[in-house]
């Protein structure tokens, strides 16, 4: 069991992962478009880490700059910021993901709020946003929400890719 | 090793970007590359639009078209009469031998597809690009004053940064005073005008309209309006809040000013913009 969980290609779910990337991003954009809230967390960046922490054959770095390159034109940011910000928490994420596979998933929904929590920081290092008083209560509130979101989306990613394997 | 690849490279691009403003076609790229994405996140509210809006009688239809065609028909007409004034300013220009001209720009109607309202970023994204030649830096207007300017451009679409945005500022002129200003976004729907000292004559509802210094922005045209001054101990300028008169999250058909030709040029069918509000 724990090999078979160690040791799933990238490449046996390859177009999982696109497809995956692609309703992240449709839902990050329907996140924004209208009168966004920042409490919502980036969802590229979820499907990411989570493709990140379960296929170990590759850095994942690739796909991270990629999909900070085009969360900076979907935010309308300086080009490469969001690529830095996305390579950096999903190098945080290489350095730890052998463990955090095998925690439960409430210890990686913990794990998840502070890499969101680094997200949040650098963010705010990085574009300084005018944050209204009620802003400023949803942005720091985003990590933990990440906490709810984490479960929900291990549990439709796994059975996605479970499916995709048997197939 | 990927990771230093990866960090090198972002921060050459965040330099690049800045400074040498050298990404226009690698943004462009990326932003066509977005769009089908774009489009794919629109659809959940195209269908719940589609889903609870009434479907309209045709007698209501008949009576807003009739509405329409006459509100046309006098628009023609003042059209008509500005060309004459146009004409007579410019005779009495040349009698006088002034180098001052009427600016004129050509016109281009676009629609809203999208927009963006958070903290981070304020645009709007309409549905004309570089295959009906807008460029970057093109002034964008609604019947009401300044929405802000064209910053990237697709082939179909292409994107504006709103004057609320935290990165955009507009040279204005207080139009009661004269008195020149730089007028920078807020992220939250509101302006803030600076460099404006304690002891000008500045009050709540002045008009604050574009001073065409910088050569980006035409001028005279509204802005925003005055609506809240404070004077901050300390502080050598006034602390002022100004609410943009256009109706940035409102309009749906806007118009894209270029300086380049001499005469009103609609390119839109005018049958198309039968639903502006």
């Amino acid at each position: 069991m724990s090999n078979k969980l160690f040791s799933l290609k990238t490449s046996q779910a390859r177009w999982v992962i696109l497809i995956s990337y692609i309703i992240a991003l449709a839902l990050d954009t329907i996140a924004l478009f209208g009168h966004s809230s920042p409490i919502i967390p980036p969802l590229t960046l979820f499907f990411l880490l989570y493709w990140c922490a379960h296929f170990l054959d590759r850095t994942h770095l690739f796909s991270a700059f990629i999909l900070g390159l085009l969360a900076d034109t979907l935010y309308q940011t300086t080009l490469g910021a969001h690529a830095l910000l996305f390579s950096i928490i999903t190098f945080l994420m290489i350095r730890h993901r052998l463990r955090f596979k095998g925690y439960p998933i409430w210890q990686q929904a913990f794990f998840i709020s502070l890499y969101m929590m680094c997200y949040q920081l650098l963010n705010y290092l990085f574009f300084n946003p005018v944050l209204s008083s009620n802003d400023v209560v949803q942005y720091w509130t985003m990590p933990a929400l990440s906490i709810l979101l984490w479960p929900i989306l291990a549990y439709s990613l796994g059975k996605v890719t479970n499916t995709a394997n048997h197939d | 090793m990927h990771f230093v690849i990866a960090f090198t490279l972002a921060i050459a691009l965040m330099a690049a970007d800045h400074y040498g403003q050298l990404m226009g076609s690698f943004r462009s790229l990326l932003l066509t590359t977005i769009s089908p994405i774009e489009r794919l996140a629109t659809l959940p509210k195209q269908f719940y639009q589609l889903t609870t809006t009434d479907f309209t009688n045709i007698d209501a239809l008949k009576l807003e078209n009739q509405q329409l065609k006459t509100e046309l028909l006098l628009v023609k007409a003042k059209q008509q009469q500005f060309s004459n004034l146009q004409l007579e300013v410019s005779r009495l220009e040349s009698l006088l031998g002034t180098a001052g001209k009427i600016n004129t720009q050509s016109l281009q109607i676009a629609t809203v597809t999208y927009y963006s309202n958070n903290p981070l970023s304020q645009y709007l994204t309409l549905n004309k690009g570089q295959l009906k030649n807008v460029v970057e830096q093109q002034t964008v207007i609604d019947s009401k004053g300044i929405m802000g300017q064209i910053i990237s451009t697709a082939p179909t679409y292409s994107r504006v940064l709103l004057i609320t945005d935290p990165d955009h500022q507009i040279p204005i002129r207080i139009q009661r005073t004269g008195q020149r200003g730089i007028l920078s976004g807020t992220g939250h729907e509101t302006t803030q005008l600076e460099f404006i000292p304690k002891n000008s004559l500045v009050e709540v509802g002045d008009l604050l309209e574009s001073s065409g210094l910088g050569g980006v922005f035409p001028a005279g045209y509204p802005v925003a309006v005055i609506t809240q001054i404070e004077n901050k101990n300390g502080n050598p300028y006034l602390d002022i809040t100004a609410t943009p008169v256009a109706d940035l999250f409102q309009s749906h058909k806007v118009l894209i000013l270029s300086q380049a030709t001499p005469y009103l040029n609609f390119d839109e069918d005018l049958t198309e913009s039968s639903d502006v509000k």
